[in-house]
C-alpha cells in the first residue's frame, strides 16, 4: 500500500482575519465638541466654509494619483458624546448636515466619539491599549519590563528618580528627560492615556483620537472581525445618543468609510492633541496580517502607500 | 541572517490540570485576539503574540559591539492544561542604514531586530548560545516575564502538586544544510542549534517549543524519580513520592505532536541520539514497576493478615 | 510557602535560627531557599559558611535586584559553595539548599516604589514555584522591608505565606514583640492598610522564643536553691506577661534553648556538632528539627 497523506485541521487552532473595503482617502470634515455646539450654527458654517476648498483639493490630487482618475474619497464627521453629552441626534444631526450643504459638502459618515472607547460589546480603546509597544530608549535589552508610568506614554525616557532608594545612599542629581529619536535636542512628549476615579476609567481625548484614526484606516480587528462597520439608519434620528449606531452611513452612494490614508481638517487649537495622537500611533503595533492585506490591495491597484502608519495620516490646520 | 529565541517551561501553578476554557482565559493576553487551541493529539493552547521593543547590544562571541533595534515577539502556551511556557524570538536582519530609524519603522516589521553596522551570523549564533554578556539582548528575561503572566493568573490556585524549577531552551535557527544540535548545560539550561532547508517560518518556533516541552517533562520526571530514592526508602514511601508523576506528567509525552511535516526529521534524529523517548520510556517503566511491586507487596501482606 | 522571619529587636538570634530551620527543612527532604532581606547587614552568608558572600555579594545581590540594577539576583548553592566540610556534600535524601545573598555594603530601603514591589512579587512568585520553603529574613523592627513584603503578599493572594516573630524570653522583648505585631503601625496595622485581612494575617503569625533557659535545664544543676526559685518565679511571671500580650503558648510555634554555639558563633548546627565534636546540645538541634516540621504543619497553625 502506498503511504496515505493525512491532513487534519482544527478551526479553533487557526486564525482568520476579515478584510475591509477601502477608499483612497478618508477626509474628516470636522469634530464637534460641546463648546462648538454652544457657539451656535455660525461656528459650524464657518468650519465648513474653511474645509470646502481643501476637500476639493484632496479630490483632485487623488484623481491625478489614481490610474483612471477613479479616486474613492469618503467624508466623515465626529461628534463628541464621550466627554460631555449635549443636545440629541434628532436635534443636532440635521443642523450639521444643513450647515455642510450650504457649502456643497456632503457628509458620508457620522460617528460618535464614545464608540472609540466602547461600543456594541467591543472595547476598541482596550484593544488599542493592548497593542501599544513602547518605543525603547537605547540600552533597552529586554532584561527588565519597560519603564511605565501607569496610564502614560512618552516618546523617550523620563527624568530618572533623584531620591535614593537606600538608607544612607547617595541622591542623584536631576537629569532631563530625553526623546529617543531626537535630532540634537529633545522634544519630549508624555501623553496621558487615561485616568481612573474609582472603578471608572476615562480615556483621554488624544487616545480616543488615535483609536479614531486607526478605525478610519481600517486597521483594527476584534476576534478577527471588522469592528463597528457603518450602518445605514432606518427611520428618523433617535432622541438619545446611545440609540445611534457607532458609525452611521448617511450617503448610500458613499465610497467605503475606511481608507488607505486619512486627512483631517482642523482648527490649529488641536495641534497639541494631534502631536499626542502621533506619539501614540507611532507606538501602536498593528496586526501583521491586517497590514499585509492593506499592502497587497493597494499594490494591486497601483497605489504606493507610505510604509509607516503615521505617514498615512495628514492634516490641514486652518 | 538568523533567528534566535528562548523558551522557558514550567509546571502550571495549579493543583490540577486546567480546562480548555480556563486556558483561553489564562492566555487571553490581548483584547480582541483569541487564544488558539488545538485538541489533537493533546490540548495545546497558544496565546496571541505580543511585542517588546529593544535597542541594545546583541550577544556576539567575539564580544564586538553590535547594536540591534527592533521588536521581540513573545507568546505563552499551555500544553495538556499542565505545562506552561513563555517563548520569545527575533529574526535578526541587516539594517539598510547605520542609524536608528523612527520607532514606527520597526513596528511595521514585528519580530525583526535590525543590526546597525556589521555583524556575522556565526558570531551572533555562537554568542547567543554561549555565555551572553550582561547588557546584551536578554530574550530569557522577556520569556520569563511572559511565563510569570500565566503563573500569576488569578484563575490558578497556586497549589501545584510538586515544586520543580523552570527550564530554559535558547535556540538559534539558520538556513542551510539540515542539522540539529541539542546541548544540556546546567541543570536548567539547554541550547539548540538548528539549520533548516528553506526560509524561516514560525513552524520552526513550534518545533523549538515542542522540544522544550518534552525536555522539561523528561527533566522533571528524572527529578521526581531521584527524589523518590527508590531502593533507599521503603517501597510505599517511594511510591507515594512517585505519585505526582503518575497523576500529572506521564500522559503528556507526545513528541512532535505539533511539528510540521518538513521539520519532523529533526525530531526523529534527536530520537536516535540521544533518544528522548527511549529515556522517557525507561523512566516510565521504572515508575510503573515500582507501583506494581508495591501493590504486590500490599496484596501479599493483606493475604498474610487474612490467613492469620 | 513563603516564611517571613522578623524580630522585635536586634540580637534575638533571628538569622541564626531562621537559617538553622531552613537547613533542617532541607535535611528533611525539601527544596528550600533563604533570602537575606536584612538589608542593613546582610550576613547570612557567614552563617552558611559561604565566605565568598559572608557580608553579602559584591554583585547581583538582592538589594541591586530590588532597585532594578540587575535582572536576576545571584543564587548560591550552599551544598556546593559552603566552606564547611560538613556542609559541602548534600546528604542523601536532602533537598536543595539555596541562599540568595544581600548586596555587600547595602543599606536599608529608604523608600518603597511600585517597581520595587513589582520586582519583589516576581521574585517570590518564581521562587515559590520551585522551592517547598522560602524563608525571607526581614530584619528587625519596623522597616520599609517589612512594608515591602506586606505589600508584595497582597498582590499574590493565592501564594501561601506565614510570619515568624523571634523574640527573647525577657520582659522587654515580650512587650516589644507584641508591639511589633499588634501595636500601632505594627504588622497587623500596616498589613490591613495594604489590603490584608487583619484576622487572616493574625492567623499567619507565630512567635518563636530564642535563647530560652528552662528552669529545669541541665545547665542549671549547679545553681543554688535560692537562684533556682528566683528563676522559676521570673519564668512564671514572664509566662503570665506573655499570655496577656498575645505572645503566650497558643501563639508560640516553638522555642530554642540557650546554646553556647549560637551565642558565640552564629552557625548552622549539624548533627556532627552534636554527635561527634559535641560542641552543640542535642536539644538545640532537636528544637530546630521540630520547628522545621511545624512550620509547614497546618495543625500548628490553626486559628487562635
Amino acid at each position: 500500500m502506498t503511504p496515505v497523506h493525512a491532513t487534519f485541521g482544527e478551526v479553533a487552532a487557526e486564525r482568520r482575519i476579515a478584510s475591509v473595503p477601502l477608499s483612497h482617502v478618508s477626509v474628516e470634515l470636522g469634530h464637534l465638541y460641546m463648546e462648538d455646539f454652544e457657539a451656535g450654527p455660525d461656528r459650524l458654517r464657518e468650519q465648513f466654509r474653511r474645509v470646502a476648498p481643501w476637500l476639493a483639493t484632496v479630490r483632485s490630487l487623488w484623481r491625478e494619483r489614481v490610474p483612471g482618475g477613479r479616486a474613492r474619497v469618503s467624508t466623515c464627521f465626529l461628534v463628541d458624546d464621550y466627554f460631555s453629552r449635549f443636545s440629541t441626534p434628532a436635534e443636532l444631526v440635521p443642523m450639521v448636515l444643513e450647515a455642510a450643504a450650504e457649502h456643497d459638502l456632503s457628509i458620508d459618515y457620522l460617528a460618535r466619539e464614545s464608540a472609540c472607547a466602547q461600543s456594541g460589546g467591543v472595547e476598541l480603546a482596550r484593544l488599542v491599549e493592548d497593542r501599544l509597544v513602547d518605543d525603547p530608549p537605547p540600552e533597552t535589552d529586554g532584561s527588565r519590563p519597560p519603564v511605565k508610568e501607569t496610564g502614560w506614554l512618552c516618546n523617550g525616557s523620563r527624568s530618572p528618580r533623584t531620591a535614593p532608594l537606600q538608607a544612607m545612599g547617595k541622591a542623584r542629581p536631576w537629569e532631563p528627560p530625553a526623546q529617543n529619536a531626537k535630532r540634537g535636542h529633545s522634544i519630549f512628549v508624555d501623553v496621558e492615556l487615561w485616568d481612573e476615579k474609582g472603578p471608572r476609567r476615562t480615556w483621554s481625548c488624544p487616545f480616543l483620537a488615535a483609536v479614531w484614526q486607526l478605525l478610519r484606516l481600517g486597521l483594527l480587528r476584534s476576534e478577527g472581525r471588522v469592528p463597528l462597520p457603518p450602518v445605514a439608519l432606518d427611520g428618523g434620528w433617535p432622541r438619545d445618543w446611545d440609540g445611534l449606531p457607532a458609525v452611521v452611513r448617511l450617503n448610500p452612494q458613499a465610497a467605503p468609510f475606511s481608507a488607505y490614508t486619512t486627512l483631517s481638517v482642523l482648527s490649529p487649537r488641536f495641534l497639541p492633541v494631534e502631536l499626542a495622537v502621533r506619539t501614540i500611533l507611532s507606538q501602536v503595533a498593528v496586526d501583521d496580517e491586517v497590514l499585509r492585506q492593506v499592502a497587497t490591495r493597494s499594490e494591486s491597484e497601483g497605489v504606493r502607500l507610505e510604509e509607516e502608519l503615521v505617514d498615512r495620516i495628514s492634516y490641514v490646520f486652518v | 541572517m538568523l533567528v534566535i529565541g528562548e523558551v522557558h517551561t514550567g509546571l502550571l501553578q495549579n493543583s490540577g490540570e486546567i480546562s480548555e476554557s480556563t486556558c483561553r482565559q489564562v492566555l487571553g493576553l490581548m483584547a480582541g485576539e483569541s487564544v488558539r487551541v488545538s485538541r489533537r493529539p493533546i490540548v495545546h493552547a497558544l496565546s496571541p503574540e505580543r511585542l517588546t521593543g529593544v535597542d541594545c547590544a546583541l550577544p556576539a562571541a567575539s564580544r564586538s559591539r553590535i547594536r540591534g533595534v527592533g521588536t521581540v515577539v513573545s507568546r505563552c502556551a499551555v500544553t495538556g492544561g499542565r505545562v506552561a511556557q513563555g517563548s520569545s524570538y527575533v529574526r535578526v536582519v541587516r539594517s539598510e542604514t547605520d542609524r536608528r530609524l523612527p520607532w514606527s519603522h520597526y513596528l511595521s516589521r514585528p519580530g525583526v531586530v535590525e543590526v546597525l553596522g556589521k555583524a556575522k551570523a556565526a558570531d551572533l549564533a555562537e554568542g547567543f548560545t554561549g555565555d551572553p554578556a550582561p547588557g546584551c539582548l536578554d530574550l530569557g528575561a522577556v520569556s520569563g516575564r511572559f511565563l510569570d503572566l500565566v503563573q500569576a493568573s488569578p484563575l490558578l490556585d497556586r497549589r501545584a502538586p510538586f515544586k520543580i524549577p523552570r527550564t530554559s531552551l535558547r535556540w538559534v535557527a539558520e538556513t542551510g544544510e539540515p542539522s540539529i544540535r541539542f546541548t544540556l548545560h546546567t541543570e536548567q539550561e539547554r541550547t539548540l542549534r538548528l539549520t533548516h532547508p528553506g526560509p524561516f517560518t514560525p513552524a520552526v518556533v513550534d518545533l523549538c517549543e515542542d522540544l522544550a516541552t518534552h525536555d522539561w517533562l523528561l527533566t522533571s520526571l528524572l527529578v521526581i524519580v531521584e527524589r523518590a530514592r527508590i531502593g533507599a526508602t521503603p517501597g510505599a514511601q517511594a511510591v507515594a513520592r512517585l505519585a505526582p508523576a503518575i497523576d500529572h506528567l506521564m500522559h503528556l509525552w507526545m513528541p512532535a505532536a505539533r511539528v510540521e511535516e518538513w521539520l519532523t526529521p529533526f525530531w526523529e534524529s534527536l530520537e536516535r541520539r540521544p533518544g528522548f523517548t527511549r529515556q522517557w520510556r525507561s523512566l516510565v517503566d521504572r515508575v510503573r514497576d515500582q507501583v506494581a511491586m508495591n501493590t504486590l507487596a500490599l496484596l501479599s501482606a493483606t493475604a498474610e493478615a487474612g490467613r492469620r | 510557602m513563603l516564611v517571613f522571619a522578623i524580630s522585635d529587636k536586634g540580637g534575638t538570634g533571628r538569622s541564626v535560627t531562621g537559617t538553622n530551620i531552613v537547613y533542617r527543612h532541607a535535611l528533611q527532604g525539601n527544596d528550600v531557599c533563604y533570602l537575606d532581606f536584612d538589608f542593613g547587614s546582610p550576613t547570612a552568608g557567614a552563617i552558611f559558611s559561604v565566605s565568598a558572600v559572608a557580608r553579602g555579594t559584591p554583585e547581583n545581590g538582592l538589594h541591586e535586584y530590588l532597585r532594578g540594577e540587575c535582572p536576576q539576583p545571584r543564587r548560591v548553592d550552599v551544598w556546593a559553595e559552603s566552606d564547611r566540610e560538613g556542609l559541602r556534600t548534600r546528604p542523601p535524601g536532602a533537598g536543595r539548599l539555596v541562599l540568595l545573598p544581600g548586596s555587600e555594603g547595602g543599606g536599608e530601603l529608604s523608600a518603597l516604589t511600585d517597581e520595587i514591589v513589582g520586582r519583589c512579587v516576581q521574585l517570590f512568585g518564581r521562587l515559590e514555584e520551585e522551592f517547598d520553603l522560602c524563608m525571607i529574613d526581614v530584619s528587625a523592627g519596623r522597616s520599609f522591608t517589612a512594608e515591602l513584603v506586606l505589600a508584595a503578599t497582597v498582590r499574590m493572594p493565592a501564594v501561601p505565606f506565614r510570619w515568624l516573630v523571634f523574640h527573647r524570653w525577657t520582659r522587654q522583648h515580650i512587650i516589644a514583640a507584641d508591639g511589633l505585631v499588634a501595636g500601632a503601625d505594627g504588622l497587623l496595622d500596616v498589613g490591613s492598610r495594604f489590603g490584608h485581612d487583619r484576622e487572616d494575617l493574625r492567623d499567619r503569625i507565630r512567635f518563636v522564643r530564642t535563647a530560652v533557659l528552662e528552669p529545669d535545664a541541665a545547665e542549671l544543676v549547679g545553681l543554688r536553691d535560692e537562684q533556682r526559685a528566683w528563676l522559676s518565679a521570673c519564668d512564671s511571671e514572664l509566662r503570665e506577661l506573655a499570655g496577656r500580650h498575645g505572645v503566650g503558648r497558643t501563639a508560640m510555634l516553638g522555642k530554642i534553648p540557650l546554646d553556647p554555639v549560637l551565642q558565640w558563633r552564629e552557625q548552622l548546627i549539624t548533627d556532627e556538632d552534636v554527635l561527634a565534636s559535641k560542641i552543640a546540645n542535642a536539644e538545640t538541634a532537636a528544637a530546630f528539627d521540630e520547628l522545621a516540621k511545624k512550620i509547614v504543619d497546618d495543625s500548628a497553625w490553626e486559628g487562635l
